[in-house]
């Protein structure tokens, strides 16, 4: 007969300085039941919404995350255009897709160099920190932010690029992308990485329709998923890319299309800065009627997804919506059965989970 | 010129039956062209049919919104379910009972309205009836459920910072160790 032991792992320090709590029912080495416990950083964000008038909300959805703030304030301003009737110009359209697409880079790769930091491969991680870097001085030279971009606005978007900031965007872009190519092969060639990540974390196809996954957890196990191709917005009906699939439904899998991720992202951008529109930034604003309208938006970790209920004043009656990772932690009960511990933290991370995000 | 709005024919038929009002059904789109379907049922007993539909369909659900009809402590309270379906989304809304705010569970269904529903068990106090799994996701035990209906003045909502409220029971629960 064997005998099972209860684990409690987390709240803190699971994968990132984020609090979830794990209760493992564990067999030895071998993780029998996975159940989780959440709530630790609930801020009733939604509740502060409907006390707020719309343009205060850009910048509150904007803190809802910090590793994807543009997708929200980008999703919740496309669902007030869509409530009130507004059409943003063709120049907003690009620059916003810009902002996305810068964000979406450093998202990623800040993800796998976590995963190369809980392998316990430092210099991977330090290398693709280093990388990153760079993305994050073309962020605070362009937005003057690291993080907030605060790019977003409701009729379109809060800042203008110069031809000189265009050409120092493009100039930034040729030196991070062979990087970039450099390390995505790393994570696809080296034991190291290989051994940790190949075959482990498994969510078969079936299980990812069954529980709704998105975003890179969907793709790495076969499904074609994307809303930047599913129900095209912003400038990307006009540019070319990839949706990234891979059948792998590992670890691995999941990684390898956050980093071919990462080259279209490149070419997105440079596509946008190519074709890059004149004009007006933003469009007016229209008057307030009570209706209900929803967006969504492909953001680095998958579909985000906003409501909202607007009552004929400038504060909204509901505004509701849902992050990427709140579809994916319950792929974890998948993933992890029959796993070691000590590959919880890396299962945790593959699902690039945001528990701020998830509980706003 | 009439503006086209794309969808799948069969679902929008099959959830259009369940809808009795005559204003229930109205379908947009955004100025990029996606389309935007919307159903309000007759009753929220109808809930468990249109999933099935929408299940048949091979749709997935992508959100569920519960929100107060009026402002503040008004009792009517619905439920707007989004589902997606290539590319195209449709929403299905109910409107509970005052009274006794009921919806049948679709986790069974659909796997991940399990978050959705316990979510809006604890937040607006909805029953959800045949939830598999109806334990709190996000709030204590100790906070009643259907926080969201009520209005909390700030000076209650701050009581730990700004009055001796919380001291004294942790002073309490010192001396009473349970």
């Amino acid at each position: 007969m064997t005998s099972t032991f209860t684990m409690p792992l987390g709240p803190v320090h699971v994968a990132l300085e984020e609090p979830v709590y794990f209760h493992l029912t564990v067999d030895g080495e071998t993780v029998r039941h996975v159940e989780l416990t959440s709530g630790h950083v609930h801020r009733g964000m939604e509740a502060m919404a409907t006390q707020r008038n719309l343009v205060k909300n850009v910048t509150l959805t904007e803190r809802v995350c910090s590793l994807c703030s543009n997708s929200h304030s980008f999703t919740y301003s496309m669902a007030v255009e869509n409530v009130l009737g507004i059409t943003i110009p063709d120049r907003a359209r690009y620059l916003r897709v810009v902002a996305e697409e810068i964000k979406r880079i450093a998202s990623h790769l800040f993800n796998t160099a976590i995963q190369a930091h809980i392998i316990g491969f430092k210099s991977l991680f330090m290398h693709v920190m280093e990388v990153r870097e760079m993305m994050q001085d073309l962020k605070e030279t362009v937005y003057g932010n690291r993080m907030n971009l605060a790019a977003n606005c409701i009729g379109g978007v809060k800042y203008n690029v110069d031809a000189e900031l265009l050409d120092y965007m493009r100039k930034m872009l040729d030196k991070v992308e062979p990087q970039v190519d450099e390390i995505r092969d790393i994570y696809d060639s080296n034991s190291m990485v290989l051994a940790r990540t190949k075959g482990l974390g498994v969510l078969p196809r079936e299980d990812a329709i069954r529980l709704g996954v998105v975003g890179p957890v969907a793709r790495g196990s076969g499904l074609h998923l994307d809303v930047r191709k599913d129900s095209p917005y912003a400038a990307y009906p006009d540019v070319e890319f990839k949706t990234i699939v891979e059948q792998g439904c590992c670890i691995h899998a999941r990684t390898m299309v956050r980093m071919h991720e990462v080259l279209e992202s490149f070419s997105i951008i440079r596509q946008c800065i190519a074709r890059m529109p004149g004009g007006e930034v933003t469009a007016p604003m229209r008057q307030i009627r009570t209706a209900e309208a929803c967006a969504r938006s492909e953001a680095p970790r998958g579909e985000v997804f906003y409501y909202i209920r607007t009552n004929g004043t400038d504060i909204p009656s509901r505004l509701k919506w849902r992050v990427p990772s709140y579809m994916n932690w319950e792929a974890l009960g998948v993933m992890m059965r029959d796993c070691n511990v000590a590959d919880v933290a890396l299962i945790t991370n593959s699902i690039d989970p945001c528990v701020s995000c998830t509980e706003r | 010129m009439q503006e086209t709005i794309n969808g799948n024919a069969r679902v929008i038929e099959d959830l259009s039956l369940l809808c009795t009002e005559a204003d229930a059904i109205h379908h947009s789109t955004d100025s990029f062209g996606n389309a935007y379907h919307w159903f309000r049922l007759g009753t929220p007993r109808m809930l468990t049919r249109g999933a099935e539909i929408l299940r048949q369909a091979e749709a997935r659900l992508a959100m569920v919104t519960a929100y107060n009809r009026r402002q503040l402590s008004e009792p009517m309270q619905e439920v707007c379910y989004h589902f997606e379906l290539d590319g195209v989304i449709y929403n299905m809304t109910v409107t509970l009972n005052g009274e006794w705010p009921t919806v049948p569970s679709i986790t069974p269904l659909f796997a991940n309205a399990d978050w959705h529903e316990r979510e809006m068990m604890e937040l607006y106090g909805i029953q959800v009836t045949g939830q598999p799994n109806p334990r709190r996701l996000f709030l204590d035990e100790e906070l009643d459920a259907g926080i969201l209906n009520e209005a909390v003045p700030l000076s209650i909502m701050m009581n730990g910072a700004c009055t001796t409220d919380l001291w004294e029971r942790i002073l309490k629960d010192k001396e009473n160790p349970s």
